[in-house]
């Protein structure tokens, strides 16, 4: 569940912003002929309704209904006793509670005559809300995935400031972890708390704790000892928008030779831009010299999933992306290091569908 | 890419074999079990991996291999360090790529589980391939437990219980909710406890229930609510206590009376046999003595208990009406936790295991109101 700060935050995501979300997918239900568009959410699969709303359930599930006109309505199997935060935090939905959701849903199609319903991640949905919906309404589900896709991939400036101001508490955990460190705990404990009282709404650590050995990264227990050099992920949520942190360190010496290419992964959060042809871009990244990339894996938030893998290394894909998170893993003289850091997120970099 | 890893942790072995063996007398040749990081006790049950991020379906077949269907690279790597005994496969399309495995099973017999949360792009092959609903079967290898995982159970349970003490430490005026909640869950992250249900209320009477932390500090005559619901290796076990900031009032202390009185008649009765209406019953006849029977309805609150395992809020829900029967193994909580009238929000629960002779009682925090100092407030 989400265990962090869960608030209305005007002033880093408005009404107005979330309210023009809403509108740019209604202009794209007109387009493709659909009366509304219905999009799930529970905690895990949650970003397409905080993306048309803000909001993100802390638990339990729900679905979102936007009509081709008017408000959107959020019927949810969370309790009557938790509407009051629900409202506060989804300022923009009329809200209802039911134990069947998509019953309500499937009702409200058949109250304003719905023919064509588009439905991000049709497959996905559960199907114990899809018979719900079945059970009242005769409307036609069809897939909707690429056209909230399309209307996804338009950046605009709150979310590009949220994802900015995430990635500034991880750079600021990682700054104030301590320095003396033999066990995994010693570290992971305190940058969690760091993270959580910046008022991060989700918190996942995950450590590689002896890179040599082994450059997978888990959830280690904390009294694991930590090797010689070792790499600890952090993905974290703040105000609904995701990203991950990944830093290498070494437990003796040797750190500033991996302090210079964490600067150099700092410069790619502004110098490359995740809509286009990775490869070349860094190709052109002014590597230190003796350092190699072994491996990179590009995600986004396109639909559901607050971060979904788009491109890799061995399966480079181009597309329009409104930022994305660059996981690398570089060869170097002291081993394997990885990093990973948030990227496209200055507005100058802006070039596709730019918000208007 | 495929992982396969040896060795598995003897709960889960215990738990595969329990499901083979139910598998066999259903005559089953697969199960396809389904998980998130929300509703997660499925999957868990057949393949021993606390996902996180995005979705996981779990092939099961009759000779008790695994296979992890996983949607996230990072997932699977670290599902490959995790678990063990499984072969992990990854792919960006997992609902697809299991739908092709299960066209590929012929005539076999095949069952699904849970039935509300498969994804639909599973669930509209149930007719094609005659796939039975194993929803019920797996609630009650779920419900009921081996030995081995109330070893597990115990753990946690002594967690909920440090926990809570961590929870009243941090508690001081001027604190704000999501910072107390860091220090559990920083806590709880140095102690081996992958995941935490927790909700939390701070204020009088005009609170009506917990939610997620907003921001809100605390203040002098608060009442402060929360239930927490440490998770060790798999298992979720739950404590509810509440605390006043400052001296407790009169009214305070005779409502939480009334909870107190509720929640020991619930726990006292407890035994197998009964029913789970037995046990709701037996906490709202308190409440209705002292003419506070309204605030047992769906109107203030949600259930009057429930049961836990691998996951936090798991049947049987303990409410009137519920007839599900109370089995040795079970792991419960029975928490009387409403609204009262004049004070606002106030919880209150224990977690047991449903004993041959009655329950064994878990948590050991005092049920008491507890008071936190006034003098105390964050710097």
């Amino acid at each position: 569940m989400r265990h962090g700060l869960m608030k209305w935050r005007e002033d880093e995501l408005s009404q107005a912003d979330v309210l023009s979300r809403q509108y740019r997918l209604q202009q794209a239900m007109e387009t493709h002929g659909l009366d509304g568009v219905l999009v799930y959410t529970n905690h895990v699969r949650s970003a397409a309704v905080t993306y048309l709303t803000g909001f993100s359930p802390y638990w339990s599930d729900a679905l979102l209904f936007l009509p081709a006109t008017g408000k959107p309505l959020f019927a949810t199997a969370l309790s009557k006793r938790v509407g009051n935060w629900i409202k506060s935090t989804n300022p923009t939905s009329d809200i209802a509670h039911s134990p069947r959701p998509g019953e309500l849903i499937g009702e409200q199609m058949v109250a304003i005559g719905c023919r064509k319903i588009g439905v991000v991640e049709l497959d996905h949905i559960p199907g114990g809300l899809i018979d719900e919906i079945a059970g009242v309404s005769n409307a036609q589900l069809e897939d909707a995935s690429a056209i909230f896709a399309a209307v996804r991939t338009v950046r605009d400036a709150a979310e590009i400031a949220l994802v900015e101001k995430t990635n500034q508490i991880a750079a600021d955990a990682f700054a104030s972890a301590p320095t003396e460190r033999n066990l995994v705990g010693d570290v992971t404990e305190a940058l969690e708390l760091y993270v959580r009282n910046a008022g991060a709404e989700e918190c996942y650590v995950a450590i590689a704790p002896d890179l040599k050995k082994d450059t997978r990264l888990a959830r280690t227990k904390g009294q694991v000892a930590l090797g010689e050099t070792f790499a600890i992920r952090l993905s974290i949520a703040y105000n609904g928008v995701w990203i991950r942190r990944t830093e290498t360190f070494a437990r003796t010496s040797g750190e500033s030779s991996f302090q210079s290419l964490a600067l150099w992964a700092n410069g790619l959060s502004n110098g490359i831009n995740p809509s286009k042809n990775l490869s070349s871009q860094l190709a052109t990244s002014s590597l230190p010299a003796g350092v190699s990339i072994s491996r990179w894996t590009l995600e986004a938030p396109l639909g559901n999933r607050p971060l979904e893998a788009i491109a890799t290394m061995e399966n480079e894909v181009v597309r329009p992306l409104p930022y994305g998170v660059l996981t690398i893993q570089l060869d170097t003289k002291q081993g394997p290091v990885v990093l990973a850091r948030p990227i496209g997120l200055y507005l100058s970099l802006l070039s596709v569908g730019a918000a208007t | 890419m495929k992982i396969t890893e040896k060795l598995t942790s003897k709960v889960a072995q215990v738990r595969r074999q329990k499901l083979v063996k139910a598998m066999q007398n259903a005559n089953l040749d697969a199960m396809v079990l389904y998980g998130n990081a929300w509703q997660n006790d499925y999957l868990r049950y057949g393949v021993d991996f606390g996902i996180l991020e995005g979705e996981g379906i779990a092939i099961v077949t009759r000779d008790g291999q695994a296979t992890l269907y996983l949607d996230d690279a990072f997932e699977a790597d670290r599902a490959s360090v995790e678990c063990d005994d499984i072969t992990i496969v990854v792919s960006k399309d997992i609902v697809q790529d299991v739908a092709a495995k299960i066209n590929g099973f012929g005539n076999s017999n095949i069952a699904a589980a849970p039935q509300r949360h498969l994804p639909y792009g599973l669930a509209r092959l149930r007719q094609k391939h005659n796939i039975a609903d194993a929803t019920e079967t797996i609630d009650h290898l779920l419900m009921v437990k081996a030995e081995e995982e109330l070893q597990a159970i115990r753990r946690a349970a002594r967690l909920a219980d440090e926990g809570y003490a961590v929870f009243r430490d941090a508690a001081q005026i001027g604190v704000e909710d999501y910072a107390l909640i860091a220090q559990i869950e920083a806590f709880f992250r140095a102690n081996g406890v992958d995941d935490n249900f927790m909700i939390i209320g701070s204020g009088g009477p005009e609170v009506r229930g917990m939610a997620p932390p907003s921001g809100k500090k605390l203040k002098a005559g608060d009442l402060v609510t929360t239930e927490l619901t440490p998770c060790i290796d798999g298992y979720y076990v739950q404590i509810c206590r509440t605390l006043v900031v400052g001296p407790p009032s009169e009214a305070q202390q005779k409502a939480f009376s009334v909870y107190h009185e509720a929640m020991v008649a619930g726990i006292d009765i407890v035994a197998p046999g009964i029913s789970a209406s037995d046990i709701a019953k037996a906490e709202n006849d308190v409440f209705r003595k002292y003419g506070l029977g309204d605030y047992v309805t769906s109107e203030y609150t949600r259930v009057r208990g429930h049961g836990l395992g691998l996951f936090p809020d798991t049947k049987p829900h303990l409410l009137e009406g519920v007839p599900t029967l109370i089995e040795q193994g079970m792991l419960l909580i029975v928490h009387p936790n409403t609204y009262h009238p004049e004070v606002g929000y106030m919880v209150l629960g224990d977690s047991l295991i449903v004993g041959a002779e009655g329950p064994e009682v878990l948590t050991t925090t005092p049920r008491e109101l507890f008071s936190v100092a006034q003098t105390r407030s964050a710097s």
